[in-house]
């Protein structure tokens, strides 16, 4: 009887669960436990359950925040050259993996050029690397239309200083989520 | 009575001094410059007549303004770089001109002038005193605001370059401006206009967005620049100097990038630098539709066109290197201009508005200098003009021998200045300290505002050039 009961409450449990996920786009779970006023004899595995529902929200909100942080990833470029580094295409790897489990998703793409070069040059380089970025995403099968790519040239340096390993740092693409950011599902998720 | 001879005679003396110092240290320095390039070493001080500007007479004006004119006119013939600046003894101050005794002074140009009141301004009266042939060159009045009026010193540097222009028959500098933006710590920047002799600086448009690469019109009414608003966007703005109005010439769509506007002289249209698929471009704009003039893979951009506005030379990264090319105004017949060579980048051009020489900056030691070629020589010397520094974005004054740029100590400096250059005899002068945190770029000189100062009202009372024997070029 006991037994019957707690799987009943589980299973409830899950489904609250499961639904709750497909509404939260409008209702994020909160994942509190009911007053302890209103159901004074509320058993223990309900509260289990209850657990496991805010766990399981936690583990989402963890994987959302992996997810905004693989896509806001910067990449780097050598010197006064727009080129996709070999070194950098895992990091864009794993975006193509999560702009593909998140089709809502569109990106900005801003181009960044170190301060060596000529300062009306490098607002092109910082253009030409968004550019360049955007094309090898967008070679994967994903619609250019979900980028748009802008350049700060050498304005808005990552490290303000005039070191070798400041310009490796100021050479880059940053990436801004313009849409979709909300509850960013893990790449080959269950959609 | 001297005659030509003596002059030649007094400028070869510095000649000769000139070219056995410039050469010794050059030798050294030659070595490590890119293939193709020469460090200038046709510097010459050489053949500067000597010139002297009397204290002008105050005849019923106050003093102050007879100096104050006097002075303005000394400073821009001073730094004309044109002449042998002489000191005035008391004794010739004043008085009628003698012109054995200034003639004994080795002085080959004597200015005087003499200020009245005209109405709330002045009317001033300038000679142009030929010391060697003992006669009076040119004579003519101006009228001229008020001191505290906003023209009062455009005003004046007019007849400091109608002085100039009485003694070689070629454009002066002095009634001009230079435009340039500011990059202000942190990232913003402004829009700022100075006058060629470093005063009457001002802001002429806000920190609310990016703004880059001023540019003058062909009369000097107006400038073009970039703007770059933070939420996004590019637009080419113009700007009316005279009223401060500004509107939209070209908007972008979407994120379309406009860079590096230029007008076309003797044209209404404007070219700039546009993205037109995987390759910038340069297009050129009549207010109603853009055509690309340019070609080639990579990065076209900077145009910048000859004075008959029948050709331009362009910044292009088509063969993996930046390179200044020369083309016809259409786009044919592009030439690259820069010599090929390893890990040399050639950036910024600027045409000559006198001629076919091309300004821009190049990469020399791992840092940008200024650098000159000739358009109509494609593929010939580069000379190297800076050597200290890194200096860039050069542009011509509308004299065809100064050139305007940047320059910092080093690029970790913080800082970045705005100096001018002599083409002719290598003096350089400080125009605009950056001052901490701030970098003066980007700058853009103007042609001569002589025609714009609307209070100017200038005629000939008489000129005695017709008659005299000394025509020739000086």
């Amino acid at each position: 009887m006991m037994l019957r009961r707690a799987m009943i409450l589980i299973t409830a449990g899950l489904m609250l669960a499961a639904c709750s996920r497909r509404q939260e786009p409008e209702q994020p779970q909160p994942a509190e436990p009911p007053p302890p006023t209103q159901q004074p004899t509320v058993n223990q595995d309900s509260i289990d359950a209850a657990r496991r529902a805010a766990e399981e929200a936690a583990r989402r909100e963890a994987a959302a925040r992996a997810a905004r942080t693989t896509l806001e990833e910067m990449v780097f470029f050598d010197y006064d050259d727009s080129s996709i580094r070999q070194d950098q295409q895992d990091v864009l790897n794993r975006k193509v993996a999560l702009l593909r489990a998140n089709p809502a998703v569109t990106l900005r793409i801003t181009g960044h050029a170190d301060e060596r070069g000529s300062l009306e040059y490098n607002l092109a380089l910082g253009r030409a690397r968004a550019n360049s970025v955007r094309d090898y995403i967008a070679g994967f099968g994903l619609q250019a239309t979900r980028f748009t790519t802008d350049s700060m040239g050498e304005d808005r340096p990552l490290d303000p200083g005039h070191t070798e390993s400041a310009y490796e740092r100021n050479r880059r693409a940053e990436f801004a989520i313009t849409a979709g950011g909300d509850n960013l599902m893990p790449p080959g998720g269950d959609r | 009575m001297q005659t030509t001879m003596d002059k030649v005679m007094r400028a070869s003396r510095f000649l000769f001094v000139a070219a056995a110092l410039a050469a010794a240290p050059l030798a050294a320095q030659q070595q490590d410059l890119p293939p193709g390039v020469m460090l200038e070493t046709r510097y010459s001080k050489a053949g500067r007549q000597t010139l002297a500007v009397r204290p002008f007479e105050a005849l019923g004006a106050p003093e102050t303004a007879a100096a104050s004119i006097a002075g303005i006119i000394r400073n821009d013939l001073t730094i004309s770089d044109r002449f042998q600046m002489a000191f005035v003894p008391q004794q010739l101050a004043t008085g009628e001109i003698d012109y054995t005794q200034w003639n004994g002074l080795n002085i080959v140009w004597l200015v005087a002038g003499s200020v009245t009141p005209a109405g709330s301004g002045f009317q001033i009266s300038v000679t142009l005193h030929d010391v060697v042939y003992g006669n009076a060159r040119q004579t003519q009045t101006f009228s001229l605001p008020d001191l505290a009026h906003s023209d009062f010193r455009m005003a004046v540097h007019a007849v400091s370059d109608q002085i100039v222009r009485w003694i070689s028959n070629q454009p002066g500098m002095a009634a001009t401006r230079i435009a340039f933006v500011r990059q202000n710590e942190g990232g913003t920047y402004d829009l700022l206009v100075v006058d060629s002799d470093g005063e009457n600086m001002r802001r002429i448009s806000g920190s609310a967005s990016l703004v880059y690469s001023p540019s003058w019109s062909q009369d000097g009414t107006k400038v073009v620049y970039t703007v770059h608003l933070e939420e996004g966007g590019w637009r080419l703005m113009e700007r009316d100097m005279a009223t401060g109005a500004t509107r939209t010439v070209r908007e972008a769509t979407g994120e379309e990038q406009l860079l590096t506007p230029s007008y076309i002289p003797n044209t209404p249209k404007i070219a700039y630098a546009q993205w037109a698929g995987a390759a910038m471009q340069v297009f050129e704009f009549d207010g109603a539709q853009a055509r690309p003039i340019t070609d080639g893979r990579a990065m076209s951009m900077s145009p910048t066109f000859s004075a008959d506005g029948q050709r331009f030379a362009f910044l292009s990264s088509r063969t993996g290197r930046q390179h200044i090319y020369a083309a016809n105004a259409d786009g044919r017949n592009a030439i690259v201009v820069t010599p090929f060579g390893e890990s040399v980048e050639y950036s910024a051009p600027d045409w000559q508005p006198t001629g076919t020489r091309l300004v821009f900056h190049g990469a020399s030691r791992g840092t940008f200098q200024i650098m000159m070629a000739d358009a109509a020589r494609p593929g010939g010397q580069i000379q190297q003009l800076t050597s200290t520094g890194r200096n860039e974005d050069p542009s011509w004054a509308p004299d065809g021998r100064h050139i305007v740029y940047t320059s910092q100590p080093t690029l970790s400096a913080g800082t970045a200045s705005l100096y001018v250059i002599d083409t002719v005899t290598g003096e350089i002068r400080l125009l605009v300290s950056g001052g901490a945190g701030a970098k003066l770029r980007l700058a853009a000189w103007s042609p001569s505002l002589a025609g714009t100062v609307n209070t100017l009202q200038a005629h000939t009372e008489n000129g005695t050039s017709n008659k005299s024997p000394s025509k020739e070029m000086r």
